[in-house]
């Protein structure tokens, strides 16, 4: 008797799976959809460089200040970076002065030579450690500024 | 200190299934209930914290007189790091792994009351390469507090295999903990080559 | 009885074969075509075609002479070199080179692969978040998609997953095959278990430093898609561990051992599909009644999945990939295809008949869009 129900509950599951082969292609799309919905499906600020926190708004262009990024697996890192976005019709040099912290007092200046590839800061703020990445992107110029605690 | 934990968590599974089968049964022996086990235990990491904050002391001082000078600075922790690191792989690959723990020898130990203690201080100073490696990394780091810091994660790494000990009786398939326990230590060594590779070319580099 | 009848017995007449291969026809056709074939671009209708009847040409195949592997593997390295060559064309048309800059990861646009999977549980589960700088469900190879497309394949082939879904097996599968005798027969068996170890030291290694450190690393099938820019030490040193992996693992090992040496030893996901053939119905079982224990079987299986002791104990390790090598080369036709709960040696053809409609089904759909477009690329450029 055992070893019916046995037989019966393998061979279910096996047509069970073939039905969820069938429909996986045809409903890949709406799968897909309901399971970037769950809780855990978006990117790590590590990667997507953190939440806007402000935007300038310049001419010809937009600078958007991220929230700082500490994230680790637990609990905050004591080392993380900001992130900084220029979006739009950038000019060949760019120096902004950066206050992330929205303590109204400048934390660093920054000064990109894109043409010759070029990025410096003059640190103000002692929790504001070096440029990680400064880079051409598809909209711009992003600059990770590194941070510690 | 990311690094250290690794190690210790790679070393300390291998460490567990080799030394914890012989550590069990005299931690278990004649105990009388949880609180017993849970006392046992608790004796046992503790002495290896003590053996672990004694050994970064030391290797961190000895480490300030011995790579005082630049030179030795530059090029000995990254021949360190390799050499050791080839042990530890050796060790995860060679057929000939001596299989035997050392902690073997509390069948020496008379008194019962004492065997944690005398557990913890074997087991801590058990010479593995994992322990060389951890005991260059304390020699080399800037501070008495970072050297510290290392040997804590290594303890913490290590120490988190041998919690569920009092369960060990009940742990199936031991052979695939330990086989598996063995290969990753050896990556674990993998990693410490890389770093002791990037350690020497930077000496070199600054050299 | 007489060897050959035995062997035989997982064939099919013609007419049979045929009346096998309609529902793949079938399917596979509405896949291919959408259900109508587009005769405005006659490069793109030509590849389908071809794709068309490659894909039903093999599985007619496998009915009509009773082979598996042999008619699974064209598909399956076919699949490995049209996802690579399909990649790695559209990344030098968009970034004119095979490597990713910054810009792509800060603008997270690295398309996913399932061997981040193993990487991501551990992050997911207390960041809430994913750790790859790939996109949720916009765009090629996006996670969702992929998520799901592993999870589904995963439950339903198990380790199968291996030989019927993953685009860089045929890899290591195909270089395996090349040599007739293998030079290196012997290994040590506690290497079976090293995909465990890479995977417990990748799982942990990205959790504590939220950086999917296998793909950072190791991959080695980043000589075969894309890989980050060379512009420091550390990428360098990045670059010279995946090239080395890839030469020796998935070139030069397989080769010289017959063996799929890079899933056998390396694969962290490989690792983790292996626990999943406990969930699958899909098994291979060992007739101890017909076994002869010549052990052709465990000769020829190219994951170390089989021993002598296993077939002896009559059961496959859990790192089979039901590739069904094994199960060609038995003249006993003794090791078959079988479904959780059904005794060994029951309803052979049955089962080989469900699991391999299953698998090639997958195979086929899933690598349909990969082999169409590196036809027609290959088209234009001999036309
Ligand atoms: S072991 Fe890894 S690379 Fe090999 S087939 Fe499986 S998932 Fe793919
Ligand atoms: S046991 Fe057979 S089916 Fe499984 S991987 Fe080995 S050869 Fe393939």
């Amino acid at each position: 008797m055992k070893k019916k129900v046995k037989i019966v509950a393998g061979i279910t599951w096996a047509f069970v799976c073939l039905i969820l082969i069938i429909i996986l292609f045809p409903g890949l799309n709406s799968f897909s959809a309901s399971t970037a919905k769950l809780p855990f499906m978006k990117i790590n600020p590590n990667y997507t460089g953190g939440e806007v926190a402000n935007q300038i708004v310049a001419e010809s262009c937009t600078l958007d200040i991220r929230k700082p990024v500490f994230d680790g697996l637990f609990k905050e890192r004591k080392n993380g970076f900001v992130q900084l976005d220029w979006r739009g019709n950038l000019p060949g040099k760019i120096v902004d002065s950066i206050d992330f912290d929205h303590d109204k007092k400048i934390d660093f200046c920054i000064f990109i030579d894109r043409k010759q590839l070029k990025t410096t800061i003059d640190q103000f703020n002692k929790n504001v450690k070096n440029i990680i990445i400064s880079t051409p992107t598809s909209y711009g110029w992003s600059v990770r500024v590194g941070l510690r605690k | 200190m990311t690094d250290s934990f690794i190690l210790g968590l790679s070393s300390g599974s291998a460490c567990l299934v080799t030394c914890g089968m012989v550590m069990f049964p005299y931690l278990m022996a004649g105990s009388a209930g949880v609180k017993r086990i849970a006392i046992d235990l608790s004796l046992f990491l503790f002495t290896r914290f003590v053996i672990y904050f004694i050994l970064a002391t030391m290797a961190w001082y000895f480490g300030q007189a011995i790579f005082s000078n630049p030179l030795v600075r530059n090029f000995v922790p990254g021949i360190l790091y390799i050499v050791f690191a080839v042990m530890l792989v050796w060790y995860s690959i060679s057929n000939s792994r001596n299989p035997k723990c050392p902690a073997e020898i509390v069948k020496t130990v008379n008194d019962k009351r004492l065997v944690p203690i005398f557990l913890g201080v074997v087991n801590s100073l058990g010479f593995c390469p994992a322990l060389f490696i951890i005991l260059t990394k304390g020699a080399t780091q800037g501070t008495l507090l970072q050297s510290y810091l290392a040997f804590l994660a290594f303890f913490v790494g290590s120490s988190l295999w041998f919690l569920p000990l009092p369960l060990a009786g009940q742990i199936q398939k031991k052979e695939v903990l330990k086989t598996v326990g063995i290969l990753a230590t050896g990556l674990a060594g993998i990693i410490f080559m890389i770093k002791g590779l990037t350690n020497l070319i930077g000496g070199i580099i600054n050299g | 009885m007489d060897n050959t009848l035995l062997s035989s017995s997982l064939n099919k007449s013609f007419g049979k074969s045929l009346l096998y291969t309609l529902p793949m026809f079938l399917i596979t056709f509405m896949f291919m075509t959408g259900g109508r074939l587009n005769f405005s671009d006659p490069y793109s209708l030509l590849a389908t075609l071809i794709a068309f009847l490659l894909v039903n040409i093999l599985y007619f195949m496998m009915h009509y002479s009773g082979k598996t592997d042999r008619y699974r593997v064209v598909l399956f390295i076919i699949f490995a070199m049209s996802l690579s060559f399909t990649l790695i064309k559209n990344m030098i048309a968009i970034r004119s080179s095979m490597s990713f800059s910054q810009a792509d990861v800060l603008e997270c646009k690295i398309p996913f692969c399932h061997l981040v999977i193993p990487m991501m549980i551990i992050p997911a589960a207390f960041t809430k978040s994913i750790i790859f700088p790939g996109s949720i469900l916009n765009g090629f190879a996006n996670i969702s998609s992929m998520v799901v497309l592993w999870l589904v394949a995963t439950i339903v082939l198990g380790r199968g997953f291996c030989s019927w879904g993953c685009f860089y097996g045929g890899w290591d599968d195909g270089f395996s095959r090349i040599r007739k005798r293998p030079v290196i027969k012997h290994i040590n068996e506690i290497s079976r278990w090293m995909p465990f170890a890479v995977l417990f030291m990748v799982a942990l290694t990205a959790a504590l430093t939220l950086v999917p450190t296998y793909c950072d690393w190791i991959c080695p099938f980043k000589t075969v898609t894309e890989f980050e820019q060379v512009t420091s030490l550390e990428s360098a040193s990045k670059a010279a561990i995946f090239i080395s992996l890839f030469g020796g693992l998935v070139v030069v090992l397989p080769i010289l051992t017959r063996k799929r040496t890079q899933c056998s030893f390396l694969c962290p996901l490989g690792a983790i599909n292996s626990l999943s053939n406990k969930v699958t119905p899909f098994t291979v079982k060992v007739d101890r009644e017909v076994c002869n224990e010549c052990f052709k079987c465990v000769e020829v299986c190219p994951l170390y999945a089989l021993s002598r002791e296993d077939i002896r104990a009559g059961k496959v390790s859990i790192f089979c990939s039901k590739c069904g090598k094994c199960v060609d080369a038995c003249t006993k036709n003794a090791i078959h295809y079988g479904i959780k709960g059904v005794p060994a040696g029951h309803l052979k053809n049955f089962s080989r008949n469900l699991f391999l409609f299953v698998s090639f089904l997958f195979l086929a759909i899933f690598s349909a869009g990969a082999i169409i477009s590196s036809f027609q690329s290959l088209l234009k450029l001999v036309f």
